[in-house]
């Protein structure tokens, strides 16, 4: 489903990502772990296309991606959780939901501004969708509260609504469970857990070890912006490279 | 039901003032009304699109000048108000789509250049007039009727008013609009959700032009002539002081700050007026008025004055649910 080739990015002509390749099987769920620094983030901005490839090539459901822009990677099944907390403000929790419905309608700014049949017949089907999404991740009560007002773990849920809404292919989470407390985070966990049952791919970039051995079906290991480990849970926490990688020792 | 209540009284206020207002007091009405009109794009565009126009005046002037060349080349009126927002939408287009990929303030820059260069143009070509420009439009009309009076420019110009407010509100409140308030927050996020963050930023920006043309339309109907010193680059800046009093990204924010400059201006013009006043307190007043009044706003009521008066008015009606918790 994702296949990325030899991807490298430097900033400053030190290399954050250099020469990786890993790819994502149709309902997997792939874990990418690393101590801080190790890249992940800037891997994670290179799929989602919020920063561009310096070399290599990633292609997602057969297309080439590298040089699309974010807003067409989502449209082609894209949906992201970010770490850093991207609800947005001002909207309350149904309409953060509704945002992610985005790509999937089509009523423009004409229709909107003339209020065509269609639009309400689009806007009524959008409402549902989004509570349907806020059903699934247990914010259905907090609908009409003003988004911003939730505590974090909230947030976080209520970003993987509008992911969901988006009727993603693959589910990108970058750090989900950062800055959660230990309920949140299991919460969280069986969210994960819920989707990966319902067949849905999924990549998971994390910090957290532990919270990524228990999910995914695969990890990959990344250090210093390369790929030091790549196989199932078991076989990368027992490889010695991936020990020194933690430990900080040189092997 | 409060806000249905409020609407009703509102509109039938607005539509009552022309028949009651006296003769130097219309012309200000029409002028607010045309300056609201403005400041509900320039608001829109500050608000959601997070970009600054210096050159708010220029489509003004475009939608003007776009009116009455129309109508004196024998062109209905009514097709030329029609045309007015067209043109200001579509220079807007030509000129955001190299900017708006630009960060930060290049738009407001790059508008406010805009404007110089074309008030500059038009006072030297021939076709639109020079520094004298075009005199003797017709007055507008649709089909046998004509306007006549003040009175009915009145009308007009508030009907203009709650079409560009109508339109502001459905979108705000429909797909594109989310997707705006969205970007607000976070364009990374927003693109994220398939939301081609350029293109509604550019489209925002077109319909502001297109609020500022309609404006630019009905003015020059009223008044029956423009010229390049109609259009200073003061009245931008001045939109932006209105938008940012009134509250950015709230549509009625952008009337009640319109409302609240024009009137304070007009206040000021009468007291520099007054026996004893030195003859440069017009200027100075009406320049100081918009540095001091955008001071005291940002320092004190940074979120505007409709934001500030609804948020008192939301927690007084909250507090006491909180206390029997």
């Amino acid at each position: 489903m994702l296949e990325v080739t030899g991807v490298s990015r430097s900033f400053g002509g030190v290399y954050a990502v250099r020469d990786v390749s890993l790819s994502v099987a149709d309902g997997e769920v792939c874990g990418v772990i690393g101590p801080n620094g190790a890249g992940k983030s800037t891997l994670f901005n290179l799929i989602t296309g919020h920063l561009a490839a310096e070399h290599g090539r990633i292609s997602f459901l057969g297309h080439r991606v590298d040089r699309l822009a974010a807003h067409r990677r989502a449209r082609l099944g894209m949906s992201i959780v970010f770490q850093a907390a991207r609800v947005f403000r001002g909207m309350t929790v149904r309409e953060n939901a509704m945002v992610g419905l985005h790509g999937c309608t089509r009523a423009g700014f004409v229709s909107a501004a003339l209020r065509l049949p269609r639009h309400r017949r689009d806007e009524r089907e959008i409402v549902a969708e989004a509570d349907r999404a806020l059903n699934r991740v247990g914010l259905a009560e907090w609908a009409d509260q003003p988004a911003d007002l939730l505590p974090i773990g909230q947030q976080r849920a209520l970003q993987l609504a509008r992911a969901l809404c988006a009727r993603p292919r693959l589910l990108l989470l970058d750090e989900p469970a950062s800055g959660l407390r230990g309920n949140e985070r299991e919460r969280l966990a069986t969210l994960i857990e819920e989707l990966r049952a319902s067949g849905l791919t999924i990549l998971l970039i994390e910090h957290d070890v532990a919270f990524v051995t228990r999910l995914a079906d695969r990890v990959v290991v990344l250090d210093l912006g390369q790929v030091i480990a790549d196989g199932t849970p078991a076989e990368v926490r027992a490889d010695p490279l991936v020990l020194a990688a933690y430990l900080g020792q040189a092997s | 039901m409060i806000r249905l209540v409020a609407g009703l009284l509102i509109a039938a206020v607005t539509l009552a003032l022309p028949s009651v207002l006296d003769e130097s007091a219309l012309p200000v009405y029409i002028l607010l009304g045309l300056a609201a009109m403005v400041t509900v794009g320039v608001s829109l565009l500050m608000g959601y699109a997070g970009q600054v126009s210096l050159g708010q005046g220029a489509f003004y002037a475009i939608g003007a000048y776009t009116a009455a060349l129309l109508a004196l080349n024998g062109v209905p009126p009514l097709a030329g108000l029609i045309a007015a927002p067209v043109v200001a939408a579509l220079s807007a287009l030509v000129i955001g789509t190299p900017l708006l990929r630009l960060r930060g303030h290049h738009l407001a820059f790059a508008t406010l250049a805009m404007q110089l260069i074309l008030l500059s143009l038009a006072g030297q070509l021939e076709f639109t007039g020079g520094d004298i420009g075009l005199q003797a439009i017709p007055q507008f009309s649709v089909g046998s009727w004509e306007a006549e009076g003040a009175t009915t420019y009145a009308y007009l110009t508030w009907a203009g008013v709650a079409l560009v407010m109508l339109v502001t509100h459905n979108v705000i409140t429909s797909r594109p609009g989310r997707a705006l308030r969205a970007l607000a927050t976070s364009e990374t996020a927003a693109a994220s959700s398939g939301i081609p963050v350029g293109r509604y930023k550019l489209t925002v920006f077109a319909l502001s032009a297109a609020f500022a043309g309609l404006a630019g339309g009905i003015y020059c109907f009223y008044t029956g002539y423009v010229a390049p010193g109609s259009f200073p680059v003061l009245m931008s800046i001045q939109y932006i002081v209105m938008a940012v009093v009134g509250g950015l990204g709230t549509t009625w924010g952008a009337v009640i700050g319109a409302s609240a400059i024009t009137l304070l201006l007009q206040g000021l013009n009468t007291l520099s007026s007054l026996p004893g006043m030195p003859t440069y307190a017009p200027s100075v007043f009406s320049y100081a008025v918009y540095a001091l009044v955008l001071i005291v706003v940002v320092l004190f009521l940074p979120q505007g004055l409709l934001p500030a008066v609804t948020d008192r008015l939301v927690r007084r009606r909250r507090e006491p649910s909180v206390r029997t918790r």
